[in-house]
């Protein structure tokens, strides 16, 4: 078989400015990519020192955003980089030195978790598992893989490309491939291609021009419902059904009878979607002073969802207190669909969807 | 310049082990399963370097030389387009691991999605081949 040389490869695609401009580009979406995902695990398992605030209302559905749009650029532009050093897969000898073996270790271990991260991460904001692992946990181990080997990669290559992007580049043989600029500037374009094709899954401007958005308007009550009542084992409650608040009990008539607050709030989902809503229902502060406790107490949330991980939810203090914070009865101007929560759910500014506990029972002050 | 490597590979190794650390919290005790996400991990790259990176070399130099100059960034800018488009859509159209549809959620039309937004970066393509441009300016020799 016949195996090319790294001196094969003339195109101006492989010349170092490429390499070094898609590469900080790179650098640029992963880190954003890594520090939203980890803002995004941190709500859902707080440390004790970690604080999110309840306001602005929209910051998770933009910080979430930016986790899918950074993931979804990141695929064009890892495919164009690893194009751009193809070349050095040709490098021999094979192995010049340890720091050689090493590094070339390290770019293993980079492009592998860089490829898990983004190929998981793709077919899980389609709901589709072709894998045996629980996703948000080797998804989160590998995702520090990826940010430590990208760090290492840099620190490493650091040299290169500030030679790379200070010197004036020097006209390459001429080839027959795209020039420089005409690389880089298809990089770029399918980059944005990329985005504009899927981001309207959580940006409105674009929901009817994404192409390939997992979201449709479809929703009931013009909102997706991410599990549905059946999925998750709940029957309509009837008319025995009473809210726990503590010790105290609401039918769902009391709860209509107490002043209602309506708020115009999104569910951002962790799957990468988000839409706004109008929301009316109690509110949390409200709730807390008519059983006699304070708002600003961490809640237990409790689901008449008995399987699955998200039946049960903790509010935090910053959120029971905050006026916006809903125990929601009504959707769009009716009453909360089924498959939205009904009787009542819980709506809370600036949190995480699957947070946003359905078929609500029970609260406990913690 | 050494000062900044060093602010970048100590925090980089420093994730790296705690990546390690979560990883084996996942991987142990071993089990069949762990090797599949090994797999996954260490075989991406290998089809990239056996399978995606020779098919663009092939695909590129194919069109380069079949491809009028004038066409030629746009004709490949639009392959590569949708060569990522059709990587996009894979998930959305492959489904045998994937969930049922939800009422908004994945009910759209990924095929007829994916065909219009292919169509419109052809259209691009045709709009950027046939842009009247300068002539090349002379360069002397």
């Amino acid at each position: 078989m016949l195996i090319p040389k790294e001196e094969h490869f003339k195109a101006a695609a492989h010349s170092e400015r490429v390499t070094s401009r898609i590469g900080l580009a790179l650098a640029v979406t992963f880190t954003v990519c890594f520090l939203t995902g980890l803002i995004s695990h941190l709500i859902q398992h707080p440390p004790s020192w970690f604080f999110w605030p309840s306001r602005p209302v929209g910051l998770y559905r933009v910080t979430q955003g930016l986790h899918v749009i950074s993931g979804i650029a990141s695929i064009p532009l890892l495919l164009a980089k690893l194009w751009s050093v193809y070349p050095k897969l040709f490098g021999r000898p094979l192995v010049k030195s340890l720091p050689h073996a090493l590094e070339r270790l390290s770019i293993l271990v980079l492009s592998g978790s860089a490829f898990f991260e983004l190929s998981t991460g793709l077919l899980n904001v389609a709901q589709n598992y072709p894998w045996n692992f629980y996703f948000p946990q080797v998804h989160y181990a590998v995702a520090w893989l990826a940010i430590g080997s990208i760090l290492v990669h840099i620190a490493v290559k650091l040299p290169i490309v500030r030679r790379a992007l200070t010197r004036t580049p020097e006209a390459g043989p001429p080839s027959t491939g795209l020039s420089r600029r005409g690389f880089l500037r298809t990089t770029w374009l399918t980059a944005g291609v990329a985005v504009v094709a899927t981001a309207g899954a959580t940006v409105p401007l674009l929901r009817n021009v994404s192409g390939l958005s997992w979201r449709t308007n479809k929703g009931t009550q013009g909102l997706p419902v991410n599990r549905t009542a059946a999925a998750a084992g709940v029957q309509r409650a009837d008319a025995d059904w009473r809210l726990a608040v503590n010790s105290r009990t609401f039918s769902l008539a009391e709860l209509r009878q107490l002043p209602q607050t309506t708020a115009e709030l999104p569910i951002a989902c962790v799957e990468g979607w988000s839409q706004s809503a109008v929301w009316r229902g109690v509110s949390l502060p409200m709730l807390l002073k008519a059983v006699g406790s304070e708002p600003g107490t961490a809640l237990r949330v409790s689901s008449l969802e008995r399987s699955g991980l998200y039946g049960v939810s903790v509010l935090p203090g910053e959120h029971t207190a905050d006026d916006l914070t809903l125990l929601a009865l009504e959707l769009n101007g009716e009453v909360l669909d089924l498959d939205h929560g009904f009787p009542c759910r819980i709506i809370a500014p600036n949190r995480p969807g699957v947070l946003q506990t359905k078929w609500v029972t029970k609260l406990e002050a913690l | 310049m050494k000062t900044a490597r060093l602010l970048l590979a100590l925090p980089g190794l420093a994730a790296l082990v705690w990546g390690a650390l979560l990883f084996a919290d996942y991987a142990f005790p071993l089990r069949p399963d762990v090797f599949g996400t090994a797999a996954w991990i260490i075989g991406a790259p290998v089809v990239n370097d056996a399978l995606i990176a020779p098919l663009t070399a092939v695909a590129g130099l194919a069109l380069s030389r079949i491809v009028p100059p004038a066409w030629k960034t746009p004709v490949i800018a639009g392959t590569v387009a949708t060569a990522v488009l059709v990587i996009l859509a894979f998930p959305l159209l492959w489904r045998p691991y994937g969930t049922p549809p939800e009422p908004g959620l994945h009910d759209g039309d990924p095929a007829l999605g994916l065909a219009l937004t292919i169509a419109t970066v052809w259209l691009l393509v045709i709009l950027a081949g046939v842009r009247p441009r300068k002539r090349p300016r002379a360069t002397g020799s």
